[in-house]
């Protein structure tokens, strides 16, 4: 598109601070090109005159708006090792935080909520296969979670293109995929039985405290989409999912300082994660 | 050549407050971070050090005592940072709780940004 | 191979024993009373079980369910319950109210008129924080109303941030008012000049 119209600096300000406000993303100026593309985007999409116009739009009823605004700005490519550095955190601390008071045999459950096409679950499972020394010593089991039944099933047929895997080796893809033809590989029979998946929403919490706990759960970008009232009851579904002393891991731009004061923060040196508190009380 | 700035961050729920305390801040050299709520300041902390922290007592998910409860149990050095408290609330058992909780000073809106900048320096131990 | 699939093992929550459930709320380990609180907006008298749980109830992260499951049930009276704990001495305790009330928009907004009416400066002055949510025709005229006459420097301010962001040309005169009538508040100049400039800038 030609270039997007500019945004007035009080314009620019009001939109990033909504920004930040619902999302804990900071918007520079540095950033005001990227920013001022985006918004010219949504408003084309909900023909508005004007910014003026559009920001109305969006404090409205249109909380679909919002979404797509959120949607906008961040980004939602899945992939194999997306984040890896929260991996890294998995294998290099938290494992060894929940092993602590598991003996070997014992079982470790790894969450994936929501898991969308699969990437997220296989990655975690072949991670922690190349990475985790312990990784024989416990008995691993890793669930991948989804409201969207098409990409549920997409994931259980463990079918994927060049640009999932993009960022995985070589070596790893011919370790564990199996080759279809010149655009698609699939995850190898073994690791496919070993993920399990299932239709869950977040926001029911029948349909999550059917999944049992969880000694650390990976649920990425998708909490900040929600609103107000349903990240509380996300955040209180999760929490409940979690064994106690277990882990919580959100996106790379979202914090629980949006979502829900109920899980306590954990720095390391790959990131900052949430811990559900150890029984203290009665 | 390294920043050797004092860097104060600035916990407050409205924007507004947060631009007029940055300005005043960086205009006495001060370098200046935000966060909006005590969690969000808490995981600011935990990730960049700083010299200070000004914090309102009325924020969203976590209030300004809750933040400093929370901040005073953490390990050194992090435990020891200085915080002023910001309130609305000139009343003394509102400036005793926030004593209690561990908060050094307390000031009421509104605040002149000239008395902020001032009381920053002295607590992060800069002298104006 | 040490990855496992399981079928599902985990025991789903069992049924709402309704007699219980008003038992547990009060009575029950913090768990059993984080359980229920959750569980009673399927209850027919739910709203005035978590009235009254909210009245005992001391565990934060309990209260938190309760205020989360005031939320969901969020029709007026379920803000009604909420309302009362806006005043509380207890910061922690206020921050929770006004979360809850955040999260059920509409409902809090049906009370909006009263509370940014409210004696207490206090009130009115959280209350503009739940203008923010509701639909702009009508909290930006009720935080107009508000400037107009509001004699406490700090509501004002808190009602000129929410402006900053929701408020239209019609805003434009009371922000002047307002500011003229504060003239040795120097963060009240400062806001209503930035929320002047937003608004003013088409």
């Amino acid at each position: 598109m030609a270039d997007p119209p500019p945004l007035t600096t009080e314009e620019f300000s009001r939109l990033v601070e909504f920004l930040y406000r619902r999302t804990g993303m900071v918007f520079t100026e540095a950033k005001r090109y990227y920013v001022e593309r985006r918004i010219a985007e949504r408003m084309a999409a909900m023909s508005s005159p004007s910014f003026a116009d559009y920001f109305v739009h969006l404090r409205g009823e249109e909380r679909k708006e919002v979404e797509e605004l959120i949607n906008a700005f961040t980004v939602n490519e899945t992939y194999f090792y997306r984040e890896d550095y929260q991996l890294a955190c998995l294998t290099t601390d938290l494992l060894d935080a929940r092993v602590k008071t598991k003996r070997p045999g014992d079982a470790i459950r790894i969450w994936s909520a929501p898991c969308s096409t699969g990437e997220e679950p296989y990655s975690i499972a072949i991670w922690l296969l190349e990475n985790w020394k312990d990784v024989d010593a416990y008995e691993i089991e890793i669930v991948g979670s989804d409201i969207d039944t098409d990409a549920l099933e997409a994931a259980a047929e463990g079918i994927f293109g060049r640009r999932a895997l993009m960022r995985l080796s070589p070596d790893l893809i011919a370790r564990y995929f199996h080759q279809l033809d010149d655009e698609r590989w699939q995850i190898l029979d073994d690791l496919r039985q070993s993920v399990s998946f299932s239709r869950v929403n977040l926001i029911d919490t029948r349909q999550t405290r059917a999944q049992g706990g969880f000694d650390v759960i990976f649920c990425r970008n998708v909490l900040i989409y929600f609103d107000d009232e349903s990240r509380r009851v996300a955040a209180e579904n999760l929490y409940d999912n979690l064994l106690p002393g277990g882990f919580i891991c959100l996106g790379h731009t979202e914090s629980m300082s949006r979502i829900s004061p109920l899980f306590e923060i954990c720095r390391y040196s790959d990131a900052i994660v949430y811990r559900k508190p150890l029984e203290l009380s009665a | 050549m390294t920043d050797t700035r004092k860097r104060i961050l600035i916990i407050d729920d409205a924007a507004l407050v947060r631009s007029y305390y940055r300005a005043a801040l960086e205009a006495h050299d001060f370098r200046v971070e935000e966060a909006l709520n005590g969690l969000e300041g808490l995981e600011k902390l935990l990730s960049q050090s700083f010299d200070l922290a000004i914090v309102d007592v009325n924020m969203p998910r976590m209030d300004g005592i809750t933040f400093l409860k929370a901040l005073r149990s953490k390990e050194l050095p992090l435990s020891s940072l200085p915080v002023l408290v910001t309130s609305t609330e000139a009343g003394p058992q509102d400036m005793a709780a926030a004593r209690s909780a561990g908060a050094n000073y307390y000031l009421v809106k509104p605040i002149k940004q000239e008395t902020l900048a001032e009381y920053a320096a002295i607590f992060c131990g800069s002298h104006p | 191979m040490p990855l496992v699939r399981k079928p599902s093992s985990a025991t789903p929550s069992p049924a709402s024993d309704d007699r219980r459930l008003a038992q547990t709320l009060l009575q029950g380990s913090d768990d059993e009373r984080w359980s229920a609180a959750r569980a009673a907006p399927e209850l027919p008298d739910g709203l005035s079980l978590l009235d009254n749980a909210l009245a005992r109830e001391r565990v934060p992260r309990v209260r938190e369910a309760v205020f989360t499951a005031l939320a969901k049930i969020g029709t007026a009276e379920a803000a009604s319950v909420v309302l009362p704990y806006l005043r509380s001495d207890d910061p922690a305790l206020r921050t929770a109210a006004l979360d809850a009330l955040r999260a059920m928009p509409s409902a809090a907004g049906t009370h909006l008129p009263r509370l940014l009416g409210d004696a207490d400066p206090d009130i009115r002055l959280l209350s503009c924080e739940i203008a923010r949510g509701v639909p702009t025709d009508h909290a930006e005229g009720a935080l107009v109303e508000l400037i107009e006459r509001e004699e406490n420097a700090n509501v004002c301010a808190a009602a000129v941030e929410v402006l900053a962001e929701i408020g239209g040309p019609a805003s434009l005169p009371a922000l002047a008012g307002c500011g003229a009538r504060f003239p040795d508040d120097p963060f009240l100049r400062f806001a209503v000049k930035t929320a002047a400039d937003r608004i003013g800038s088409r």
